[in-house]
Formats: C-alpha cells, structure tokens, sequence
C-alpha cells in the first residue's frame, strides 16, 4: 500500500483507466439488474462489478450492513465506487433543502445513507492506491417500479407522491405499482427481473425522463455518478 | 379451499380459531400448535375418507373432548365438517359433516379433496436413496420416493418433468439435467449431471441436503396433478437465506397458479417455519402469515393482519425481526 503525502495525494475521485470497479448494494437481485443498466446509462461508459451479489434484506438492513460492506470494499478489494439504492418506503423524500451544508434529516434514508457513509470512511486510512471508495446514493420514492413506470404511467412521480404525502392521501401504493408493473401482486423473482430490465432499457440510453420525474431520488443518483466521472475527467 | 378451523380442548388448542387463505405460512414455538394444526387437517382426511353414518352431535359422542370444526371457501361453504375425538386428545375417530339438503354432489366432491390433503416433512436421508419404481404415484410424506416420482414425471409426465427440470437448474446453475438411473431390485436411482467436469453424475446421496430439499419442493410446485391442500413443515429446512425468495416463488406457484400462466385449481398451501429470514419474504403481504402463541399450556391463533399496528411497525424494522423481538407474540415463553 502507498503512503499518500501532501505534495502527493490519492485520488479520491474515479482513477484513470479503462472501466471503473464498482459495487451494488440493492434490495433484490431484480433492483441489481435494473441497476446495472441505469449505472451504464447514467455513467456512459463500461464498468465492471467487482463485489457481485452484494445484498441488502431492505430498510434498515441496508443502513445497518453499509459500514461492513464500505470498509470491506475498502480495505479488500479495489473498487472505485459503490452504488447504494433502497426503497423509500414512506420515509420522508429527499429534497434540495436536505443539500445544505450540514443539513441532516433524520427520516431522509438518502441523507441517513450518506451520513453513514461519512462516519465510516472518515477514518480510513488509504489503500489500494486510492482515498477512499466513491459514493452515488439513490432511493427509489416509494419503490424501484415507480421508477419501472417512468413515462409509461405519468401519475407516477416522486412529485405525485409527495404532494400526497402532504396531504395524508398517497396517490398509489407499493401493491399497486407492482400489479401496474407486473400484472400480478406476487410476481416471481424471475419475472421481476425480466420485467426491470425491460423497463429500464426502453429509454435506450438515455435517462432524463427518470431524472426529471424523480429528481431526489433518481437525481442524486444520478449526480453523484457523474460526479465520478467529472473528477475522473479532470485529473 | 378449508376457510377457517376451530379449535375446542385439542392438545393445546384450547379455544382458538384460525382463518386460512390461499398461502399461509405458520410460526410459533414450539408447542404451540403448528403441528397440531397438520395433524388435525390429516385426521380430516383420514375420516373423510370413511363412509359416514347419521351426525350424532359431538358433544353427545364424546362428551367434554376435543372438538375440531372446519368450515369451507365456496362453493362449499354452506358445508359443516366437524371431528369429534377421544378425551386422551391423541385420536380424532367421529366425522360430523352437515350439508344442506340437495347438496350431495358437492358434498361428495368436498370429500374428494379432502382426501388429497397432503403433508410433508422432508428427510434428506430418505430423498436420497433408491426408491422402488412402482411406488411413484404420489410424493411420500418424507419424500423418500423422490427418485420414484420424478422416474414416473419423465415416464408419463415428460412436460412437467422437463419444467421441473429447467426450474432446477436455473437455482442450481452447476447442474446440466436430472438424472434417473433404473437400479436392480425394481429401483430408481436420482442424481443430476455437472454442468463442468465432463457432465459428471452426482448421485443424490452426494446431493447436499439443501439440493434435496429444494428438489423436493420443486417436486410438489411442479406436479402436474397437484392435491387440494399441502401442509409443509419447517419449509425452509437446509436451504441459504437468499433461496428463500425462490422457495416462496416455488410455494406461490401452487397457490396462485393463474399468476404464473397456469390454468388449474389453486393450491391451499399451509407451510410452517421458524426463520425470520423466511418470514421477511411475506413483507408484502401480512394477511399470509400465521402467528401462534403459546401461553402456559394453551396455544392460540392470529392471523398477522388482524394487528392494526402492523404496517406501522414494519415502516422501521424487519418482519422477521419485529416477530423475533416478541412484540407479536409466536415466541417462546420464560425469558428464552
């Protein structure tokens, strides 16, 4: 392992180099397979996984097992970044207010997902040649078939629900997205998996109808990606 | 298919009741009534199968002793079907079965489906060795006639065989096919061929046990002339956590068959577990799971949705760990 120095520091954004390593935590294996064409999408360039099947049982699993999976990306392997994407359930929906420096709400689980992330990498000392391991942050508001439905069911936007979470009158529930994207409330594995995929490659490419209509959840996904390759572009 | 059950001074079903829905997955500690629950749908089956005299009424019969009552989804609904048993609480030997008049058709084929109930407690060991050929009508309760049946599947069945055996090795992508290997005596021996190493044949008794189990339960999934009613005791026996998902796919697809394109009757599948692992895979739909509690020497039913609070509490926690942490019952007594 080298010793970074001020005159020469590691980097910490994406290394140079022909594909970036990364990590996807999710909720299922379908959640995976939507994700991996969304990151390819979002991220435009090749990647390879270099921790495959990494798992979350949902909220608060997700919250509870990132430390172990951040330090151990970290310190055992030589991912660049990980992606880490939950359901937001009925949880508050992350805002531009909850961007402020030092802003930190509570129920937000991007802001929670972030904030542990920040707690674990604080300390780290560097390895594998780089600072740390990248962060993109996503929820899905309220679960990854709204996204699934994305300019097929234009009622469906993090805007409709959280105007009906507003009012105490959600517009939809989980029960409904999964019959809207699957035709039944207990879709198989297989047929999730299957039907994500098919969703997710219909914008061929390019995702600024998802961003649009789920700028928090999707957006900061989406931004902290391109972050990675802002930075990588610039060293 | 059976609608609800009603429990009087059975073992430790006191006084208690349970709503049953097309999927019900049961958990509770130990002696709490899971087992009793199978046993009385077992004893159903039994007696259905007997001719029938004039209803006595039960109490008259047996009087002061366990009374089971069992009434139905339609279209036999208007149906009673009540089991009267010995005091000692261990034999159910008196069937009372009311239907109105004019309803002897459906009566008569109530009783029918009630003599498919099946129940299963897979072995491994069993599963594992040569079955006889001839013994491969129906799975056995142990599934100790696995290579049998699925012999029979490939003989008669090849449609349901071949399913079954695409669904086997999309879980277990190490394996190319099943195999089944005729053996002297009259036996049939199962294994699956590796995908690597020249197509090797694993012979089942070098199958893992959660190979086994999975196939086993494939075996129910997939049966092309499936029973009424299937009860599963501890389903989730040897299989990895995350297999769970498929598990309940495999389980859906007996209760929900026109959610996966099949044209058939449903399955009213009754599984019982002790993993919250395998509770978390019903997240989505409490109205499925069964809790059973044991206070003392009485055990009682509730069904998961019947808690008002229970959506709320799941905003924050995992069901498998809201059930493990006590606050909805179905966990032992005494500090365990």
């Amino acid at each position: 392992m080298s010793i970074p120095t001020t005159n020469n520091p590691l980097p910490i954004t994406a290394p140079a180099g022909p594909a970036l390593k990364l990590a996807i935590l999710s909720e299922s294996p379908a959640d995976e397979a939507a994700l991996q064409v969304l990151v390819r999408d979002v991220l435009k360039q090749p990647f390879t996984l270099v921790q495959a099947s990494l798992r979350a049982r949902g909220w608060p699993s997700v919250e509870q097992v990132l430390p172990a999976i951040v330090r151990h990306l970290h310190f055992n392997t030589d991912a660049d970044g990980l992606v880490v994407v939950c359901d937001s359930d009925d949880s508050p929906v992350h805002t531009p207010a909850h961007e402020a420096p030092s802003y930190h709400h509570p129920l937000c689980r991007i802001c929670r997902l972030r904030a542990a992330f920040r707690r674990t990498t604080r300390n780290l000392p560097p390895a594998h040649g780089r600072q740390r391991v990248l962060r993109a942050v996503g929820v899905c508001v309220p679960a990854i078939e709204a996204w699934l439905l994305c300019g097929r069911d234009t009622s469906v936007t993090e805007q409709a629900w959280m105007a009906g979470q507003e009012s105490g009158q959600l517009p939809y529930t989980r029960r409904d997205l999964k019959w809207r994207v699957y035709g039944t409330e207990r879709p198989t594995l297989q047929h999730e998996m299957r039907r994500a995929v098919q969703e997710v490659s219909r914008w061929h490419g390019d995702v600024r109808r998802l961003e649009n209509d789920f700028p928090n959840g999707f957006g900061a996904l989406a931004r902290d990606l391109r972050s990675w390759s802002e930075g990588r572009a610039g060293l | 298919m059976i609608a609800a059950v009603r429990f009087k001074n059975f073992k430790a079903l006191r006084a208690t009741a349970v709503q049953l829905a097309p999927f019900n997955l049961v958990l509770g500690p130990n002696g709490s009534g899971k087992t009793s629950l199978i046993q009385s749908l077992l004893r159903l089956r039994t007696l259905s199968g007997l001719a029938t005299g004039p209803a006595p009424a039960l109490g008259d019969a047996t009087p002061g002793g366990p009374e089971i009552e069992f009434s139905f989804a339609a279209p036999y609904a208007d149906i009673r079907v009540a089991l009267g048993c010995n005091t000692d609480e261990l034999v159910c030997n008196l069937l009372v079965l009311d239907a109105p008049p004019g309803a002897d058709a459906r009566r008569a084929e109530l009783r029918a489906k009630l003599q498919s109930i099946r129940a299963y407690l897979f072995d491994h060991y069993a599963m594992a060795a040569p079955a006889r050929a001839s013994d491969g009508a129906e799975l056995a309760s142990n599934g100790g006639n696995l290579a049998a049946v699925l012999a029979a599947w490939q003989a008669n069945h090849p449609a349901a065989f071949a399913a079954l055996q695409a669904e086997f090795v999309r879980l277990l992508p190490e394996f190319a096919a099943l195999e089944l290997r005729p053996r002297e005596g009259g036996l049939v021996e199962l294994g699956a061929r590796l995908v690597a190493e020249g197509g090797h044949f694993v012979a089942a008794e070098n199958l893992s046990q959660g190979t086994l189990y999975q196939l086993a339960i494939l075996a129910l999934a997939f049966a092309p002339q499936p029973p009424a009613v299937v009860c599963i005791e501890e389903v989730d026996r040897g299989l990895h956590p995350r297999t769970f998902r498929e598990v309940r796919d495999a389980l859906y697809r007996l209760s929900y068959p026109k959610d996966t394109g099949m044209d058939r009757a449903p399955v009213q599948v009754i599984a019982t577990t002790h993993s919250p692992y395998f509770l978390d895979q019903f997240r989505e739909h409490p109205e499925e799971v069964v809790l059973a509690s044991k206070r003392g020497a009485e055990a009682t039913f509730e069904r998961l949705s019947d808690r008002a609070d229970i959506l709320d509490l799941m905003k924050e926690t995992h069901l498998g760990d809201l059930w493990y942490s006590g606050i909805l019952g179905g966990v032992p007594d005494g500090g365990v």
